[in-house]
Order: structure tokens, then sequence, then C-alpha cells
């Protein structure tokens, strides 16, 4: 590339104030406080968004069955593994139960789970105890928690007991 | 060679290396044992990430301080930066929607406000307020100063969000090769049509940023030249009358 006259290093010795090239000298500066306002209204949006939610996105078993009255019937997110062969579906949703360590929490969903809701997948659910303290939680969304392994299916292999196949 | 035919070959290069990425991660690798065919997504997200935060986020940090370092001011590295940030830009918001594809039929959700995902679009944001800041006229100096400072100040969200899934509770997954222990969690082809796609987009990226620094360079002396000509003319009808 031939243009080269601008890359010759020049010392900054002007002021930090826009000299406006073209324009009234108003103009650059209400479009640069409002580009500013736009900006600083939506990363204050996702902050706000992100602190509220992100940071303490669920709750584990054992974390929520600790504090069970506390929480009373607030909406939150409860996550853990889903027991084999608690899974019970029907037209109306799912029941289920989650487990993590030696806790356990029943979860009634109203609608149908993700495609690779099954057994032993770290699930997400969202709802709260049943108020009647029966320690059923209900919940009306199921988020699968899948893990960062992949690993390459033999669809050829020997079925195992349990009727998946390895 | 000249710089022309260099970046003719690199994004040639780069094409094929996506073609052949995509014949591999459809047709040869194999489906998940959880996720099926779902998992061929593996070959196309990470990928775009990579290139969008550590590539031309990182090219854009480094460019911008080097702008910013008195003695290696020059409006090369402005012009380096503002292009990688422009698709930087490009390759955020692919992420996002290649995500929000993923996630819908794995999660279950389009979208969910947890700490990866609020901060990568949060990223999107602030580098989309970067190019807003690039237009907004002013002398090129100030303009090259303040958005190397934006450049920076935006830079500082891409570590959080690489650490975001190991500092917080994450509904999205962590890193599958830069993860902690540094132990990739995927093998054999799979591996090998991952890294591919790596390669194939940072192919893709490094012609996209040589074109549009060129065109960069040509808008300058564009501008340059119709105000030459602008003189002229004036001169001209000047001189006439």
């Amino acid at each position: 590339m031939s243009q080269q006259r601008n890359d010759v290093p020049t010392p900054d010795t002007t002021p930090a104030i826009p000299q406006v090239a073209r324009g009234s000298k108003v103009r650059p500066r209400l479009r640069l406080a409002m580009v500013g306002i736009v900006i600083l209204g939506a990363v204050g949006f996702l902050l706000v968004k992100g602190l509220g939610s992100s940071l303490d996105y669920f709750k584990t078993v054992d974390q929520a069955k600790a504090s069970e009255t506390q929480l009373g019937t607030t909406v939150f997110r409860l996550e853990g593994i889903v027991k084999p062969g608690s899974i019970s579906q029907s037209t109306l949703g799912a029941t289920f139960t989650l487990t993590q360590g030696s806790g356990s929490i029943h979860v009634v969903n109203r609608g149908s789970p993700p495609q690779l809701f099954k057994a032993t997948m770290p699930v997400i659910a969202v709802g709260h105890f049943a108020a009647d303290g029966s320690g059923i939680f209900l919940s009306n969304q199921i988020m699968i928690k899948h893990s960062a392994s992949y690993i390459a299916q033999h669809p050829k292999r020997v079925t195992a007991g349990d009727g998946s196949k390895h | 060679m000249t710089r022309r035919q260099l970046t003719k070959w690199v994004g040639v290069v780069s094409l094929a290396a996506a073609i052949a990425d995509v014949w591999l991660g459809l047709w040869v690798t194999p489906p998940d044992v959880n996720q099926g065919d779902l998992v061929r997504l593996v070959y196309i997200h990470p990928a775009l990430a990579w290139v969008a935060l550590y590539l031309a986020f990182g090219v854009a940090a480094i460019c911008s301080i080097l702008y910013l370092w008195p003695r290696t001011r020059s409006f090369t590295m402005d012009r380096i930066a503002a292009a990688s940030v422009e698709v930087g830009v490009v390759f955020t918001v692919l992420t996002l929607i290649t995500g929000s594809i993923w996630g819908r039929p794995t999660w279950g959700v389009w979208w969910t406000w947890d700490a990866r995902l609020t901060s990568t679009a949060l990223l999107a944001v602030m580098f989309i307020g970067y190019l807003a800041l690039r237009r907004v006229p002013s002398d090129p100096h100030v303009r090259a100063r303040r958005c190397a400072i934006a450049a920076i100040i935006a830079a500082i969200d891409v570590p959080i969000v690489h650490f975001s899934v190991v500092w917080w509770q994450t509904l999205h997954q962590g890193a599958t090769v830069l993860n902690p222990n540094l132990t990739p969690t995927i093998h054999g082809i799979m591996a090998w049509t991952l890294l591919l796609s790596f390669l194939a987009f940072t192919g893709i990226f490094v012609w996209m940023l040589l074109v549009r620094f060129d065109m960069a360079v040509l808008e300058d002396a564009g501008v340059d030249d119709g105000l030459e000509s602008a003189l002229i003319d004036r001169r001209a009808e000047g001189s006439s009358s």
C-alpha cells in the first residue's frame, strides 16, 4: 500500500477537546453524549440482569433443602441429577427425583421435558416448593445441563443389561 | 508474493478448510452418546467464539495498547484495531446465534441469563458501542485515542467470559479443550475436526482482517482525495469568474 502519509508517529500535544472537522461544535458532542448514554444504559441493564440472577444461577439439592423453610414458595432454579428409575412421564408432564449426594427432592413438572432428559443427566428445574410443606418441588420448566465431554456413539456395539448402548 | 496475492491465498485456503470442516462435521464424525447429531454444532460454535473473543478482541486490545504507547503511536495500529473489532462483532453475534440454536434442543431454552451468556452479550454490546464511537465525527487523533481506551476497557470482559463457567454456577458447560486441567474431553476424529474448525475460522478471520484493513486505508485516502479535488474545483471556479 502506498498511502503511508498518516503513519508518521506524531507526538500528540493537543488537549483532549474534540476538534470538530465538520458540522457545528455542539452536535458531535451531543451525539457523543447520546452514544454514551445508550451504551451505559445497555451495559447497566445487562449488569443488573446479570448480577441479579447469573452469579447465583441455581441452588443445588442440598442448598435448597437446607433453606427450605426460608425459601417458602419463592421461585428459584434447582439443580440435581435425575435419579434412575424415578421418572414417570404423562401427557401433563413428568415427575422424577433429583439427587445430589445423600439428599433428594421429588419434582413434579408441568409440560414435557426437553429431548435430552433422561436418568443420570444433571438438570435444572425452575419452580418452587409446594405450599403444603410436603417438600415436593413444583416446576414448570426443565433445562438440561449437558457436560463438555463429547463421546462417539458406537451403534454396532453390544447392548448393556439396562437396554443402553455403549 | 505481494500483499494482494497473500490475501487471496489466505482466503482460498481458509474456504477450502471450512468446506472440509463442514464435510467432516456433517458426514464423517459420529453422533454423540448424549446429544446425538446435535453434537455437530461443536464444529462451528466454539471456533466462532475463539475467533471473536481471543483473536479479534485480543488483536484489538493489543493494537489499542500499541497505539497509546508513545513510541508506536500510528494510524496503522488504530486501523488494525478497528478492523479487528468489526470482524469480532460479526463473530460474537454469530457465536450468540449458533449458541442459541444449540441451546434450544439441548438445554431446552433459546436463552438464559447465566454468567457465560450474560457476559458474552455484554461483550457484544460494548464492542458495538466501540463501532458507534468510531462514527462520532472528531479529529482522527482524538478518535483513535478515545477508541483505543474504549477497546481496552471492553476487552477486560474477555477473561470474565472465559472464566465465567469456572467462577460461577452456569447452565453453559465448561471448556472442552482449554479447561482448568488442560485435558481435552473430546477424542479421535471428533477432536481433529474440532481442531480443523479452529484453523479454518482463524484463517477466515485473518482474511477478513486483511481485506477490512485495506478498505480502511482506501477509505481514508478517498476522503483526502475528495478534499483535494474539491479544492481544485473551487480554485477553477475562482479563476474562471
